[in-house]
This record gives C-alpha cells, structure tokens and sequence, in this order.
C-alpha cells in the first residue's frame, strides 16, 4: 500500500463523515407551515426551564382548596427552532395570565406548564410519556414540527389527553386520532389561497413551481400540481417544476429551466430561505417575473436576505400583525409590552388555541376527557387568527389575508 | 439552454478552481490536505462582509477582509501544524488537526456572528449582455474574469518569482530547500497565506453570486472543491483549475439534465471514478515521492 493510496483512503473516509454530518443535520428540522414575523427571533424572552409552574398572577379569586387547571406546553424550548416552542410558552401563558386576571377558570387558577422537545420525535415521546404520568394534565399545546408531533400523538390519544398543534401540517397528522386537533391550517387551503394570488389577483397563468426536497416540500407541490391540473378549464397550467434542495444557495439550473419553459408566475414552496435567493437570482435573468409564496416566508428575513428582489412576493397568512384589526392590536400590543418581540403567525395560533381549550373547560370542566373532546370540537372561537372551528377531522379552516412586500415592507395586497 | 447552463457552471466552476489552489498549494509543499481550508473561505467571505458593513467603502472592506483571511491561513500553520511539524507528529494527526481548526473556525464564525444567512451586497453592476443568444450577467462575467486573472497571477508566482522557486524546492524535497538556505518554514507561512487569499476571493465572488453569507457556507465549498483538485490531480496548479471547472459544468449539467437533487453529489460521483480510474488525477502525472 503506497502512500498515496493511504492518503486517499484517509481522504474518503473524512469526506464521507463529512456528508454523512452534513445530511444529518437538517432532517430533524422539518418544515413548519408557519415561520417567524417581522419582529424576527422571540428568543429575547427565554424562559429559564426552572420556572416550570408559571403562576402568573396572584389572583384573588381563587380559593386556596381549588386544584389549579394545568396545561402543558410542549415544544422546542432549546436549540434550532427554540424561537417557536418558547414563542408558544409565551402566547399560552398570556393567554393564562388573563384568564387569571378575571379569577381562573370557574375559579381555578390556570399553571402553564413547559416541556421540551427539542423538536426531536425521541424526546417527543419521552415528553409525552412525562405528560401522561402527570395525570392531572387534560390538554396540551403542542409540538411543534409535524414529524414530531405526530411521533408524540398516539400517547395523546390513548391517554385521552387533547393535543393541540399550533403549527403541525402534515395531512396525516389530524387523522391520528378524535383528541388530536391542529390549529394551523391544512396546506391544501394554503396552497389554493398561494395560487389564487398567482391567478386571479395578478392574472397569470403559466406557472412554474420551484420546490424543497423536504416532507412537507413534496406534499405540498402535490397540492399544489393537482390544484393547477384542476383549473385547465380557465387556462392556467403548469409549465415546469423544478425541485430543489434546500440550502443549496444557487438555484440558478432551476431557474433557468422555469425561464425557458416560459413561466410567467413562480410558486416558491420553501422558506424564506428559498424565496429570497431565487427572487434574486431568478430577477437577474427576468426582471418581470412574478413569485408567490407561503406563509412561512413571512418573517423579517425574508426582507433582509432578499432587499430589493423580494417587492412584489406575494403570500396568504392567517395572522398579519400589522393588521388594523383591534382584537389583534390589543394582541401584538400585550405580547410585545411582556416579551418585547411581536408575535408571530404560529405563537398567535398557539394563543389562540389556549383560548379555546380554557373557553372549554370553562363550560364543562375538566374531570369527563369526552365531554372536553366534545366542547373543543363543537365551537366556534373567534380568535386573533380568525375565527376558529375544527371540523370532524380536527383541522381547522381560516380565512387568509393576502400579503405582499411592498418597499421593503409586508403590506395587505393591493395596498397603496 | 444547455449552453446557458454550461456558463453557469463554468462560472461556479471557477470560484471551486480557486478554492482547490488553496489544497494544491498546501498539499504540494507539506502532503497534508488542510480540512481547514473549507471554513477559511467561509471566513473570507463572513469577513469581508462584516467589513462592507462597517461603510468604510467596498473596495478597502474587500481588500482588508482579503488580507485578514491571509492572515488566518497563516495563523492555522504557526498554531496549530508547525508545532506538531517539530515534533514530527503523524500525518494523520495534522489531517485530524486541521479538522478540529475547521470547526473551531465555524463555531467561531456562529458565536460572533450568528448562524443565519445573511444578506451580501452585489460586487458588479446589475445587468446582462446578450451573446449568441446566451446572457451573461455582469456578475457572472465579473467572477469569471477576476478568478482567471487570479489564477494566472498565482501561476506567475509559483513559476516565475523567486519566492515560487524557493516553493518549487520546497515541494521537492523540503530538507535539501533547507539545506539550500531556504527559510522554509516561511515558504510555507507564505503559502498558506496565498491559500487564504485566494479562498477569501472565491468566497467574495460566491457570496455576490449567490447574494448571502453564512457561518457554515464553507464545508460543502470545501469538500467540493478539494474534490475538483484531486480530480486535476492535487498539487497541480493547472489541474485545480480544470478539476473546479469540470466539476462546476457537471454540477450544472447535472442539474439540468438529472435534476437539482443529484447536484450536490455529483463532485463526489466524479471524484471516485477519477480515483479508480486515475488515481494520480488529470495532472498529477508524477507519483508522490516519500517526504
């Protein structure tokens, strides 16, 4: 064995744990439907994990004797994705601070209670398990990605504990079981909302799809290829789709076959990370192209990667912060005074889905799992993310307002 | 649109031809492939970044940022490999070293700066020409011609200044260099900063292209490129240059015709037939004689 045969062998080996680390890395980090807002990283408000029960206010109301009513919030408190699991904490524990404020449920104090995930399916389940042992817990917000909560779901389910995931969209999730419910919408009426944008507001009809090579990234440009194969009738078609891997940086090959197969409009199924560099690269080649997007490029760095390309995206949201709404002014307002970042589309959703389980045992206690499961599913929750009502399933249907950047800002469409 | 995509690979190809000099100068001299030479570039483009951010003007932030990562190269030989040189360590051990300094490098990057990718202003003027129905951009143009120029600059240095002589013997046989009365120990400061500058060009260029920098931007540059110069037959200056655009063309190739998924392996597709079939690489004719 000559030397250069061992160097190269050396070589081989490191270049494969290399890959081997590079691959790794991102699995965990499943697509959410839902990024972060303008306001960017919430991670200013970190909780320290010792301050489990937060009791948030003294409230007069309730009597000594009276056992608190728990809930569980459970999500990525550490790590990559920590913005979002800490962003649900906050939200739900506004949510229980004032309820707590008006004297609890039927006088029971309400203590927000946080697990962490890690956003990773393992610790999901050892979560779970933890949640269930409690026994005194009958509903929980979370998890975060959908992989993760649909590995935590089944334990939910046997247990009769109601799961609520602000942020899960995998189609599959919601059929997991009747006390598993999501409140974010299914991607299906996202993926319409994106390309009624495409087609009836901008009046395109040749569209191209550039796409992520993630779970969510594949289901998703399914959707959306069938939804278009559905609208032939009116002209519109799909002229090319491209699928690229995510964090690949140049997606110059991909943009010129969309080019060439003459798309006039480009639905990015991705992140921010995806959209801002395709808008860029793709308006070199074609400075008149239109791109529409999902409401997970909603966050400020989308404006802040992409600057001048990115005028004109276009997406749908459930939750526009900026929105002159006061339901929802009153609901950025307090979250940003108590944790000094604005609150994003999933921690409204996680806001939301804390009223409509206190709402709940409200009206009929939380001692019969059943009659809870019940109550959740029959009502309907006027939120700040719209009014919310599951259906048999578990999922939810919002309406969408529809966003576009405008001068380095996100403005309602059409928006002078 | 094959042609248009061939372009576009040549251009990519030719910021991986650069990262690869900066294996080949290293390896010629010390038969030691610096891992660490991934994150430099990352560095050089983080730097200079920064230093654009800092609106002292674009041309001295790029110059300074340059030079800056010179420096690191450097400073990665005298901390890190000359002191395990003097106890004539293993090879392996420097390999290994050079990996830890990667990530110290990255995780340095990450801490300081952040992990997330970051907008980088566009180094050329916005626009195209349109050239037997091919566009080029000026960005593409601007990449293409800066990194040929580099590279010639480099081969001039390596072939026709005396500094390059004192390499050339070095890369011989280091003991009789020494023996010669050559410094060596500074020929391979001064080769690790040629590496550095070179990988802090390359990663300006690419951040402009792409239009983003990020902590963690150099391990798949850097693994990409180191195959390029194994498959032009590492040492070779020449060879760098071909292997980077042979790899940059198939990845855009690839692209094209497979689809973007099989972009990113296709380096390490090439670099395996290449070792089976030639393991020497394109240029690397003469075996590798013991040190």
């Amino acid at each position: 064995m000559n030397k250069l045969t061992k160097i190269v062998t050396i070589v081989l080996a490191v270049v494969m744990i290399f890959s081997a680390v590079a691959c790794a890395a991102p699995a965990a980090t499943e697509a959410p439907a839902q990024a972060t807002s303008p306001a960017g990283s919430q991670a200013t408000q970190q909780p320290a994990a010792t301050e489990v029960p937060a009791q948030a206010t003294t409230a007069p109301a309730a009597p000594a004797d009276q056992k608190p009513v728990k809930i569980a919030v459970a999500g990525p408190m550490t790590g990559d994705n920590s913005e979002y699991g800490i962003g649900f904490f906050n939200a739900v524990t506004l949510m229980a601070e004032q309820w707590n404020a008006k004297g609890g449920i039927n006088g029971r104090k309400i203590e927000v209670v946080q697990f962490d995930d890690k956003n990773s399916p393992e610790e999901a389940v050892s979560v779970a398990n933890k949640i269930v042992s409690e026994k005194d817990i009958p509903f929980i917000i979370g998890h975060f990605a959908s992989g993760v909560s649909m590995a935590a779901a089944p334990i939910y389910q046997a247990n009769k504990i109601i799961e609520i995931s602000p942020s899960a969209s995998h189609p599959d999730y919601s059929s997991i079981g009747d006390y598993i419910f999501r409140n974010n919408t299914v991607i299906k009426y996202e993926t319409q909302a994106s390309l009624d944008i495409a087609v009836n507001d901008m009046g395109k009809k040749n569209i191209g799809i550039i796409s992520i090579k993630t779970d969510w990234g594949v289901s998703t440009s399914k959707i959306a290829t069938e939804l278009i194969a559905g609208m032939a009738d009116k002209g519109v078609k799909l002229v090319a789709h491209e699928e690229v891997i995510e964090g690949s940086d140049d997606y110059r090959p991909a943009i010129t076959k969309l080019n060439d197969a003459g798309a006039d409009v480009v639905l990015c199924v991705g992140m921010y990370g995806l959209v801002a560099p395709v808008a860029k690269q793709y308006k070199e080649i074609n400075p008149n192209i239109s791109i529409i997007a999902f409401s997970n490029a909603y966050s400020q760095q989308l404006l802040e990667l992409g600057g001048d390309a990115v005028n004109g995206v276009a997406f749908p949201v459930v939750f526009f912060s900026v929105s002159s709404d006061p339901n929802i002014q009153a609901f950025v307002k307090s979250y940003t005074d108590k944790f000094g970042s604005a609150p994003s589309a999933l921690t409204a959703q996680a806001y939301d889905s804390a009223g409509i389980l206190f709402t709940a045992a409200q009206k009929v206690g939380t001692d019969d799992p059943a009659k809870l499961r019940d109550e959740v599913n029959s009502m309907t929750y006027p939120g700040v993310t719209g009014s919310t009502h599951f259906d048999q399933n578990g999922d939810v249907q919002k309406p969408f307002t529809k966003v576009e950047v405008k001068d380095g800002k996100f403005v309602l469409m059409g928006s002078k | 649109m094959i042609i248009q995509q061939i372009f576009n690979g040549l251009t990519l190809g030719m910021t991986y031809a650069l990262i690869a000099v900066g294996y080949s100068l290293v390896f010629g001299i010390l038969r030691l492939v610096n891992f660490s030479h991934g994150s430099v570039y990352a560095f050089g483009a983080n730097i200079v970044l920064y230093l654009i951010s800092l609106k002292f003007g674009l041309g001295p932030a790029i110059l300074i940022g340059i030079l800056l990562t010179g420096v690191l190269g450097v400073l990665v030989d005298k901390t890190a490999l000359e002191p395990l040189r003097k106890q004539k360590a293993e090879p392996v051990a420097s390999l290994i070293t050079t990996i830890g300094i990667s990530n110290i490098i990255v995780n340095l990057l990450t801490a300081l700066l952040g992990s997330q990718k970051r907008a980088f202003p566009s180094l050329f003027p916005a626009g195209d020409i349109l050239v037997l129905g091919i566009k080029f951009t000026y960005t593409q143009v601007g990449m293409f011609v800066v990194s040929l120029l580099l590279m010639l600059i480099l081969l001039l240095i390596v072939n026709k200044t005396t500094i390059g002589l004192t390499m050339r013997a070095s890369e011989q046989n280091i003991k009789a260099a020494q023996l010669m009365g050559i410094n060596v120990n500074f020929v391979i400061s001064f080769t690790f900063f040629l590496s550095g500058l070179s990988a802090a060009i390359a990663g300006a260029l690419v951040s402009s292209y792409y239009g983003m920098t990020y902590a963690s931007m150099g391990y798949m540059a850097g693994l990409k490129a180191f195959a390029a110069a194994v498959l032009g037959g590492i040492g070779s200056l020449p060879g760098s240059l071909l292997g980077g655009l042979i790899v940059g063309v198939t990845e855009s190739l690839a692209a094209t015709i497979l689809g973007s998924e099989f972009r990113d392996s296709m380096a390490f597709i090439i670099l395996i037939i290449v070792l089976i079939i030639m393991p020497n690489g394109l240029f690397g004719a003469k075996s590798i004689k013991k040190v």
